[in-house]
């Protein structure tokens, strides 16, 4: 991190985080948004564009992006990578065919150096669905040991329909952005 | 050049013509930056890296929505499509926002989507305001057999599990119907408790799946009929081609599908993507027990969606040329299969 970056975070009055959902089309990133938020999950249609969502999490606000997973507007994703503190890459763990798909488009986005200060959180979604599989499995197939040592990574599973594993994995991340960058009192 | 076919309503004032060369212009523009997918560098998107300029093309293109809003009191008839190129304009400016909000101020960014929000609320309160709504009605003509039969009737296969290969890991088998031609494969999920469920690879077969599921995932299908009830969570629908699918769920999926229609009921609006020739009608499934289905996965209601499909490959403001609503005259009858215990066919 460099100096610049850490005096910015410092000056920011409200101490703000910037989480970046991305991930497959029918993932479930919206509906995890809006479930952290205590919203109606009911009927959300896919995602044309983007949603923003500012929640206050703890002692913090975080400013959370969630853009459309579709093939074709994937290629709008790097207009939303600059000054990402966090990343949550979500996994349709049920989807089995498309995660070679999933494991491409993530090693894409790895590679990005403008993401390379972020933490990074994997959720496996959809862990209520029977067939599903586990993050154990999940890091297996996206091969995540692999990854560059610098990174801060985690995976958590997850159901945005329950609501099991969002708070685990939002809590890790927060806290590893917050002592990433010095804001913890 | 498209601008009379973008906004007929705009073109009698020397200002408003004006706006709408800016608009149509913008339009292409955004169309063009779509065309070149994902090789598109940098220089070549509409991004102004400027706040000003993205501000007054922003109030353009705001007040071009505004004075097409103001008009549809006016107008009597054509509503429909009206509004439709009205919400079509409102995808742009939001998208627009969406392009340029990695160097806007975060205020900029807020008040952006303040705007396109009202919008859409004038829009959506105009709009019914101004088109009555369609009273639902659930047919239930009797309980007459379905007309719909492809002809190599065979006793039911009841859900082969073939195990599926990826590439990775070993990944155990899943429930589903997967390479068969010319068969009638029956998945009755009463009693059962069935996650996901994969149909992949079949030709020239009628699927029928009774009960409730919670997700669906549809590969590689030629020339067959689907019939599904209610799917409590998504369906994903990839490569098929000359099929007809009858389903209910809270999200749908449809990429790369040719020459297909779809009956469906649907909480949310249905997405088409690098398709084509593919038709919208209401959802028409029936067997013993639907209703009680239907309302346990909250699908009971008939929204209207099935009509509102957005097509990521026709981000612009006229209807896209890739779907159509089925004309009533040729679609199918309610297909009832009330009386087909598990392929137990009297004909």
């Amino acid at each position: 991190m460099g100096l610049l970056s850490i005096i910015r975070k410092i000056k920011r009055k409200e101490k703000e985080m910037r989480i970046l959902m991305v991930g497959l089309d029918n993932s479930g990133k919206t509906t995890i948004v809006l479930k952290i938020n205590g919203e109606d999950t009911s009927v959300i249609s896919p995602t044309l564009g983007f949603n923003i969502k500012t929640i206050t999490y703890q002692k913090y606000t975080l400013n959370i992006w969630d853009v459309g997973g579709q093939k074709t507007i994937r290629s709008y994703w790097r207009n939303y990578f600059e000054q990402t503190d966090g990343l949550v890459w979500v996994v349709d763990s049920s989807d089995l065919r498309r995660l070679d798909d999933c494991k491409m488009e993530l090693d894409n986005l790895l590679k990005e150096e403008r993401l390379s200060g972020s933490s990074l959180l994997i959720l496996a979604n959809k862990q209520d669905i029977k067939g599903a599989l586990t993050p154990q499995d999940i890091a297996k197939v996206l091969n995540l040991e692999a990854m560059d040592k610098t990174r801060h990574w985690n995976i958590v599973g997850c159901s945005a329909y329950t609501g099991e594993g969002l708070l685990e994995g939002f809590d890790w991340l927060v806290q590893d952005i917050a002592s990433r960058i010095y804001m913890l009192a | 050049m498209e601008d009379d076919t973008l906004n007929p309503n705009l073109t009698e004032s020397t200002e408003d013509a004006s706006l709408q060369k800016k608009h149509s212009s913008m339009v292409e523009r955004l169309s063009k930056r779509h065309q070149t997918g994902s090789d598109n560098s940098e220089s070549s998107s509409p991004s102004f890296e400027s706040v000003s300029s993205f501000l007054s093309r922003f109030n353009l293109l705001k007040t071009t929505i505004e004075s097409n809003l103001a008009q549809s009191q006016s107008l009597s008839s054509q509503l429909k499509p009206h509004f439709d190129n009205i919400a079509a304009s409102i995808s742009d400016l939001e998208k627009l926002v969406a392009e340029n909000s990695y160097f806007l101020p975060s205020y900029d960014v807020r008040s952006s989507l303040k705007t396109v929000s009202d919008l859409k609320q004038k829009l959506d309160n105009l709009n019914s305001q101004l088109i009555p709504k369609k009273k639902f009605a659930f047919k239930n003509k009797g309980a007459k057999k379905d007309s719909v039969f492809i002809p190599q009737q065979k006793p039911s296969t009841v859900a082969n599990v073939v195990s599926e290969k990826t590439s990775s890991i070993a990944v155990r088998d899943s429930p589903g119907f997967r390479n068969e031609t010319g068969q009638v494969l029956i998945q009755d999920c009463k009693g059962l408790e069935v996650g996901e469920f994969t149909v992949s690879d079949l030709d020239s077969c009628e699927v029928r799946i009774i009960g409730t599921v919670r997700a669906l995932f549809v590969h590689r299908l030629k020339n067959c009929k689907v019939y599904v009830g209610p799917v409590m969570g998504s369906i994903l629908i990839e490569e098929v081609e000359g099929c007809v699918f009858v389903m209910a769920s809270h999200q749908i999926r449809i990429h790369n599908a040719k020459k297909t229609d779809f009956y469906l009921r649907v909480r949310s609006r249905p997405i088409i993507e690098d398709s084509d020739g593919v038709r919208f009608a209401p959802y028409c499934f029936t067997y013993q027990g639907i209703e009680d289905d239907l309302r346990g996965a909250a699908l009971y209601q008939e929204t209207g969606n099935w009509a509102n499909v957005d097509d990521f490959k026709w981000l612009r403001a006229v209807q896209s040329p890739n779907w159509s609503v089925l004309p009533e005259n040729e679609r199918v009858r309610i297909v009832d299969v009330s009386n087909m215990n598990n392929g137990k066919e009297e004909i």
